[in-house]
């Protein structure tokens, strides 16, 4: 790096007077690199998803041009052909364009690192560039910080590589969700970042004391900044991707330079605009917030009837309360649009709908009798009598029959057909696409900011997706996936892990039933699945012993008398007793597994009978010992249920018969 | 009634300056002349206080009463209350020692602060937010003179305090020292939540000025485990003011019917903050105001207990508690009364330099050809022909012969320096002789038997 940064340097002296007259470049990633928008991005990058029926991308592009920036590389790896051909057709590849767009497409893009690092080999950037996303929405001037920037790097010798753009806004507004919350330590004087973190999932915010070391008296640690996902960095930075390989997202970038700042002296820092608009379209929930903003006219003047990507026939005229209506659009009689209402054009409405802060494509139908909520339909929709929407996403093609009810946070992705007479629990996802195909056709994983959140979550979101849009077979998804939840804030993925975990056990062991694979094996799968999914060793044995015990119900519904019953679970127990042993070594694993069995067998209180048989039986299979067996019965009892449970006679029975049994071994002993 | 009751603490003994307290307790060492205990007083005094609680100890107040030099200058009516040093009490176990005689929320000073703060922006902040606490804090001063004694610049070793403070600057949310900061400064993220930006400044000095609300008071009646305000009770209250108990509203039905039933056993640390007034807390659940932006929530989001810091970013402000600051402070604290530098009863020689800068106590005696320019002379001093005194500060009683230098020095009461001695930054104890012709720099001369003492 040094030889090539004396060659910048060199090259900074002689162009210094030139420096200012070279166009403004921006590197604009149209690909998010990770899945929060699966599966509607399956079908259309996320980039080209509307919003207030304008393609995200534009809204980038136009935010570029109009804070100055005359040469644009759009970088693009996900369904790059359907990108190039919106630019291509966007007045932004007009010859009067003022902003030079290049595209450049690769499929080995995996990240934001191999982007950068492919813009320092074919040495696109000649000097300070903007850093965005294909998904930010702003109108935020960045002149200010720009020329903050272009000072610093002059008096500092190019000390400062980046310079992060953030926008005040305090906790609880609806512009921020958890999952992009970041708090930051800057020093005050010099608004260098000195700590730069994440905090979903945190409950205490921890700095280093060295970041306190630099001298000044005086810092800021900042939780009310929206980070933009702007930035205005350093040719340097291309650089400092090509020579740490292994930064693969901006978050790497910044958390390495600021480790490392001693090391290399490169510093970054930040400039927060109170005043301006700025959010990156992250995930579903920041979706309806920048919706809603557009419709509210906050990002002025990127509004709805501006029609700045000068597409004929985009315009649409704005009336009060913030409704917009395209051109053709027909409303039925006795049809109220309330407030904050934007409707694409050629759209017709039947009659005595009810609309309110609802976007809705071009080209769509809706039938009588409707009411949208916080909805966002996109083109070519039809939507049938009596339908309600609340507050969810509505993908292209879709069609709606008759009297459906969309509870909050549903998705429908594209061509989906669903309906008559139903109704969506809150947060389903249907789509066209078959969650294991997906698993197939894209298995390396993507690297990104949200990567940790992203990977697990992705798993047991394939797991909980409808694929089938046939109206019957419908809802069985209970799609608690947070990724697609729209403002859901308080997301527990660990819950999900644990289930999925106790699935893929219940998946594992009846393909050992029916293979007949031996325990070995199922005990080798267990163990890479608890690392899989990050279970804890008690949470594998709690969950195995559930699976077991229930296993018989699974297989043969949950009728079965409690004879019946044992006569099904012993031979499996004995089968995996192995299985068993393998887990429950220690004295505390005894009592775990029985506080299991106990729980399975309160929530199973007909069955109460067999639970004795199946402690005895796991007694005699030397998967219980008799010492944990009569400490928990002594101990275990914490509610009246529990103790309701241990006054039954054959447990009773058992345990006398237990004690007597020590009794005897001991006497023998002696 | 009074809305405070003020509370002069100055039973210290000042073991940051052992070399200059040896012999006069911290409250009397002069600087400009008055003793150090004049200079809250009059703070106190000219804001219109009419009475102050002094807790000191015994040795001082028998110095206040009977020697003239100590006369206080003061027209307030001062309640001395006398602990024994011996007890080594803490601020914290002087004011339980008090509780009797508080009956309103209270103003602390400690009687080493010298300021020209405009006191009532502490006075305000409690007012206006109902506090629990408010204090006062400065930017450090850095000390310019050389220090006697001190080989070189003193290094900055010490160990800094954090203190957080919110985007106002006034609400005090956080509070540590370095040496406490292993695992690195922690902060709960639902303190930034309520407070999303938060200033951290470390270079701050605590003036030891606090307004506190009478049940703090009673609460460190009942908990005497906390012997120092600034030591525990101020770090205890800013934490508090975030942990769970204190602002769930269970709790507070709870206290609520304590306070009803006079329930004395209760848990001593809900009592701090039960006690607001039932139409205060209607206005405030009535009023549509609110402390913080992004959600409309209540105001302090449903805190009862808030602490608030006036931090002072221009103006004096110190605390005379080293050498250092005590020589700074003189150098300074003449601009802050406006009476004559020489007093009328010096007896002066027609012939004398003395710079406008400089101090003469009462009945001093300044023969001719002396020259004393940045330097305070204490009361009954004699300087003899051909003197010169520079940046020096000289105190009661002491005699200097002729043709002395004395420059940057401190010389405590009663010392003698005889003829053409030659002294730079030294500090001499009290009745020290220094011998003729002696060239000392940079030392501290003192009694052997306070030598031992250290």
């Amino acid at each position: 790096m040094s030889s090539r940064g004396t060659k910048q340097k060199k090259g900074n002296v002689t162009n210094e007077q030139e420096e200012e007259d070279q166009p403004l470049q921006a590197v604009l990633i149209a690909d998010s690199f990770n899945r929060r928008f699966f599966p509607i991005s399956k079908d259309q990058p996320r980039a080209l998803l509307p919003l207030a029926n304008v393609a995200m991308i534009d809204y980038t592009l136009e935010f570029l041009t109009s804070t100055g920036v005359q040469e644009t590389f759009v970088f693009c790896c996900w369904m790059s052909n359907k990108i190039k051909d919106h630019l291509l057709n966007s007045k932004w590849c007009r010859p009067t364009s003022p902003n030079v767009v290049h595209i450049i497409t690769s499929d080995l893009y995996r990240s934001l690192g191999d982007v950068l690092r492919d813009v320092d080999a074919k040495t696109l950037v000649r000097n300070d560039f903007i850093l965005v996303y294909g998904d930010v929405v702003s109108n935020i001037d960045v002149s200010q910080a720009l020329q903050e920037h272009r000072h610093r790097r002059k008096v500092d010798k190019n000390i400062s590589v980046m310079t992060m753009v953030f926008k005040e806004s305090s906790p609880g507004h609806k512009s921020r969700c958890e999952e992009d919350d970041v708090i930051v330590a800057m020093d005050s004087k010099s608004k260098r970042v000195l700590h730069y973190q994440k905090t979903q999932g945190l409950k205490k915010l921890q700095f280093p004391m060295n970041i306190f070391q630099h001298g000044s008296d005086e810092f800021e640690i900042r939780h009310d900044l929206l980070d933009c996902h702007i930035s205005i960095c350093s040719p340097q930075v291309a650089e400092l991707f090509t020579d740490n390989f292994d930064y693969q997202t901006r978050n790497d970038f910044v958390r390495g330079i600021l480790v490392n700042e001693e090391i290399l002296g490169n510093q970054i820092h930040l400039y927060v605009t109170n005043e301006g608009y700025g959010a990156r379209v992250s995930n579903l929930q920041m979706y309806d917030s920048v919706s809603s903003d557009l419709v509210r006219r906050w990002v002025y003047p990127l509004t709805p009837e501006a029609n700045f990507t000068d597409q004929r026939g985009q315009g649409c005229a704005h009336s009060r309360h913030n409704v917009y209506r395209g051109a053709g659009v027909s409303l039925g009689h006795g049809s109220q649009m309330e407030e904050n209402v934007l409707i694409g054009r050629d759209t017709s409405i039947g009659a005595n709908c009810h609309i309110s802060n609802s976007i809705i494509g071009n080209y769509c139908t809706i039938g009588d009798n409707v009411v949208l909520d916080r909805a966002y339909i996109w083109n070519n929709v039809h939507i049938s009598n009596k339908v309600k929407i609340h507050q969810s996403v509505v993908c292209d093609g879709v069609l709606v029959k008759e009297a459906v009810l969309l509870n909050k946070q549903c998705v429908l992705a594209y061509n989906v057909v669903i309906g008559p007479n139903m109704s969506l629990p809150e947060g389903t996802v249907v789509s066209m696409h078959h969650p294991e195909e997906e698993e197939d056709d894209d298995d390396d994983e993507f690297l990104s900011d949200d990567q940790v959140v992203g990977n697990s979550k992705d798993k047991t979101k394939q797991k909980g997706l409808v694929l089938n849009p046939d109206p019957d077979s419908d809802s069985e998804s209970e799609a608690s996936d947070g990724s697609q939840d729209m403002g859901s804030r308080s997301v527990s993925p660990e819950m999900d892990d644990v289930k999925v975990f106790q699935l893929e056990v219940l998946g594992t062991l009846q393909r050992g039933e029916e293979e007949n694979i031996g325990c070995d094996n199922l005990v080798l799968e267990i163990n890479s699945l608890k690392y899989a999914y990050n279970i804890t060793l008690k949470e594998v044995m709690q969950i195995l012993t559930k699976v077991v015990l229930e296993y018989p119900f699974q297989q043969q519904g949950t009728k079965l008398s409690s004879s019946q019953y044992t006569v099904l679970l012993l031979p499996l127990l004995k089968k995996w007793s192995p299985v068993f042993k393998n887990y429950i070594k220690r004295a505390q694993d005894h009592l775990d597994c029985l506080s299991a069995v106990e729980e399975l067998f309160l929530e199973q209180e007909t069955h109460q009978t067999a639970m004795v048989k199946v402690l005895m039986n796991m007694y005699q299979l030397e998967i219980l010992e008799e010492d944990a067996i009569l400490k928990w019965f002594s101990a275990g009892a914490t509610t009246d249920k529990s103790r309701q449970l241990r006054k039954n006679q054959g447990l009773q029975k058992f345990i006398q018969w237990l004690k007597e049994a020590e009794d005897e071994s001991s006497e023998e002993g002696e | 009634m009074m809305e405070l009751q003020a509370i002069l603490m100055a039973a210290g003994g000042g073991s940051r300056m052992m070399d200059l307290t040896y012999n006069t307790p911290k409250p009397l060492l002069p600087v400009g002349n008055k003793p150090l205990i004049w200079y809250p007083l009059n703070l106190l005094e000219r804001v219109g206080f009419e009475e102050v609680i002094v807790i000191t100890t015994r040795d001082v107040q028998k110095m206040i009463s009977t020697d003239p030099r100590m006369k206080l200058d003061v027209k307030m009516k001062l309640d001395v209350v006398c602990i024994q040093e011996e007890a080594d009490m803490g601020t914290a176990d002087a004011l339980r020692h008090i509780q009797q005689k508080i009956k309103t929320d209270v103003l602390v000073v400690s009687c080493d602060l010298i300021t020209d703060v405009a006191l009532h922006e502490v006075v305000d902040l409690f007012r206006a937010h109902n506090a629990t606490l408010s204090m006062l804090m400065s930017k450090a001063h850095e000390f310019t003179e050389t220090v006697p004694g001190q080989k070189g610049k003193k290094k900055n070793g010490e160990q800094r305090d954090f203190v957080g403070v919110d985007g106002t600057g006034k609400r005090l949310l956080y509070m540590a020292n370095e040496a406490d900061l292993d695992q690195g400064l922690v902060i709960r993220k639902s303190i930034m939540k309520k407070h999303p930006r938060m200033h951290i400044k470390t270079g701050l000095v605590d003036a030891h000025l606090y307004c506190l609300k009478k049940s703090v008071v009673d609460f460190l009646a009942d908990n005497k485990s906390i012997s120092s305000i600034r030591g525990e009770l101020v770090p205890y209250l800013v934490r508090k003011q975030f942990s769970k108990s204190t602002n769930s509203p269970k709790i507070k039905d709870e206290a609520d019917q304590n306070l009803k039933g006079k329930d004395v056993s209760v848990n001593p640390e809900i009592q701090i903050w039960f006690r607001d007034e039932k139409l205060l807390q209607l206005s405030q659940e009535r009023s549509c105001w609110n402390d913080h932006r992004g959600d409309m929530g209540e105001a302090y989001h449903g805190g009862r207990l808030r602490c608030y810091v006036h931090i002072m970013e221009e103006g004096m402000c110190y605390r005379v508690n080293t050498l250092a600051a005590y020589i700074e402070a003189n150098r300074l604290a003449p601009k802050l009364f406006e009476e004559h530098a020489i007093h009328p009863s010096a007896v002066i020689s027609e012939r004398y330099l003395i710079g406008a800068d400089s101090i003469i106590g009462a009945s001093c005696q300044i023969a001719d050809k002396t020259s004393i320019k940045r330097s305070t002379i204490g009361m009954s001093a004699v300087v003899r022909e051909k003197v010169k005194v520079t940046n020096s500060i000289i105190m009661h009683g002491v005699t200097i012969e002729e043709g002395c230098n004395i420059q940057g020095s401190v010389i405590c009461s009663g010392a003698v320096i005889s003829r053409g001695a030659d002294i730079k930054y030294c500090l001499v104890g009290s009745g020290q002789r220094i011998d003729p012709e002696a060239v000392r720099t940079n030392e501290v001369i003192v009694g052997t038997d306070q030598l031992m003492e250290i």
